[in-house]
C-alpha cells in the first residue's frame, strides 16, 4: 500500500541523547572496531581528542532516535514487515565525545513510489550542547511491495 | 597514512569483515534496533528475505572502519559517508570493502567505495562515498 504523500514535511519532537562512555565502547566492539581512539582511554588521552570519541556511525543512536519514532509512527503506518533500509548519507561536522548531549530534529523530506515499491526519506540535523552542528543525515527506507 | 599521502587513483586497503552467526544480535543490542528481520531467522524467511539479515548500518560501520583506517584512523577527518544498501548481508558471510581515491584538492579527499560478500558476487553496498577533510 502506498504511503500517503501528505506526510512529507511532518516533523518529530527534538530527540535528546547523552553520549555514554561505556556505550561508545560497547558500540565500537559490536562493529568489530579495534581503533584505540574509541576503546582505550589511556591511548586516546595521548591522541588528537584527549579522550575516547564515538565511531562515525554511532550517529545511528543519537541521530537515529527520532527516525525510529518515524518508523513506528502509527499515523504513518509503515509496513515494517516489508521495510528495509535503502540508503544512508551522513555529513559529519564534529566528533561525538562521551558526555556530549545531542539534540536531533527530524523531518520527513520525501515519500515516493517506484516499480511497486515505496520510498520514505527522513532528514535529521543534530547539534551538541554547545549548539554546534554534529551530523546532518538522510535516511531512506524502502517498503517492498 | 597522512592526508598529504592520499593520491587520486590509489586503491584503499581492502577491509574484510566476517559476519558471525550472532553479529546481527550484537549490533541490535548496541544500536537498539531490534527489528525482527535482523534477529529472527523464521521471521526473515516469512517476509521473503530467506532468513535474518544484518543491519545496513552495521555494514556501513564496517565500510567506515575500512575507509577511516585507510585515511589515518582519526574519525574527525571523516566529512561525509554515504552508500546504498543494494542487497542484504546474511550471517556467516564476509563483507569485503574496497574503494579508490577519486578526487582530491587542498583540503578534501574523496573515496568511492563498495562492498561485496564472499557468497557470489553480491554487491551489498553500492554508490559509496567517503569524503575526508585535512586535519
Amino acid at each position: 500500500m502506498a504511503v500517503d504523500k501528505k506526510f512529507i514535511g511532518k516533523q518529530y519532537a527534538p530527540f535528546v541523547y547523552e553520549v555514554g562512555r561505556e556505550k561508545i565502547k560497547e558500540f565500537a566492539k559490536a562493529i568489530g572496531e579495534t581503533n584505540p581512539l574509541y576503546l582505550d582511554e589511556e591511548a586516546a588521552k595521548k591522541g588528537p581528542h584527549g579522550d575516547i570519541v564515538a565511531p562515525p556511525t554511532f550517529a545511528s543512536l543519537y541521530a537515529g532516535g527520532p527516525v525510529g519514532e518515524m518508523l513506528y509512527d502509527k499515523e504513518l503506518a509503515l509496513n515494517l514487515m516489508m521495510l528495509v533500509h535503502g540508503e544512508q548519507d551522513f555529513e559529519f561536522f564534529e566528533v561525538a565525545r562521551a558526555g556530549d548531549t545531542m539534540t536531533t530534529n527530524c523531518v520527513i523530506s520525501d515519500i515516493s513510489e517506484k516499480s511497486g515499491k515505496s520510498f520514505v526519506t527522513a532528514e535529521t540535523m543534530t547539534t551538541n550542547q554547545n549548539g554546534r552542528p554534529v551530523v546532518k543525515a538522510r535516511w531512506t527506507f524502502v517498503i517492498r511491495g | 597514512m597522512n592526508f598529504d599521502d592520499i593520491k587520486i587513483g590509489d586503491e584503499i586497503t581492502e577491509g574484510k569483515h566476517p559476519v558471525g552467526k550472532y553479529q546481527p544480535h550484537y549490533y541490535a543490542g548496541a544500536s537498539l534496533d531490534f527489528n525482527p528481520i535482523h534477529i529472527d531467522p523464521d521471521f526473515g524467511k516469512m517476509v521473503g528475505l530467506g532468513g535474518n539479515i544484518l543491519h545496513g548500518l552495521c555494514t556501513l560501520a564496517f565500510a567506515a572502519k575500512t575507509c577511516v583506517d585507510y585515511a589515518g584512523g582519526d574519525p574527525a577527518s571523516l566529512k561525509r559517508l554515504k552508500a546504498r544498501f543494494s542487497k542484504p548481508v546474511k550471517p556467516l558471510e564476509t563483507v569485503i570493502v574496497s574503494g579508490k581515491v577519486v578526487a582530491k584538492d587542498g583540503d578534501t579527499a574523496s573515496i568511492e567505495f563498495g562492498a561485496a560478500t564472499n557468497k557470489g558476487e553480491n554487491q551489498v553496498l553500492t554508490n559509496g562515498i567517503a569524503e575526508f577533510r585535512k586535519i
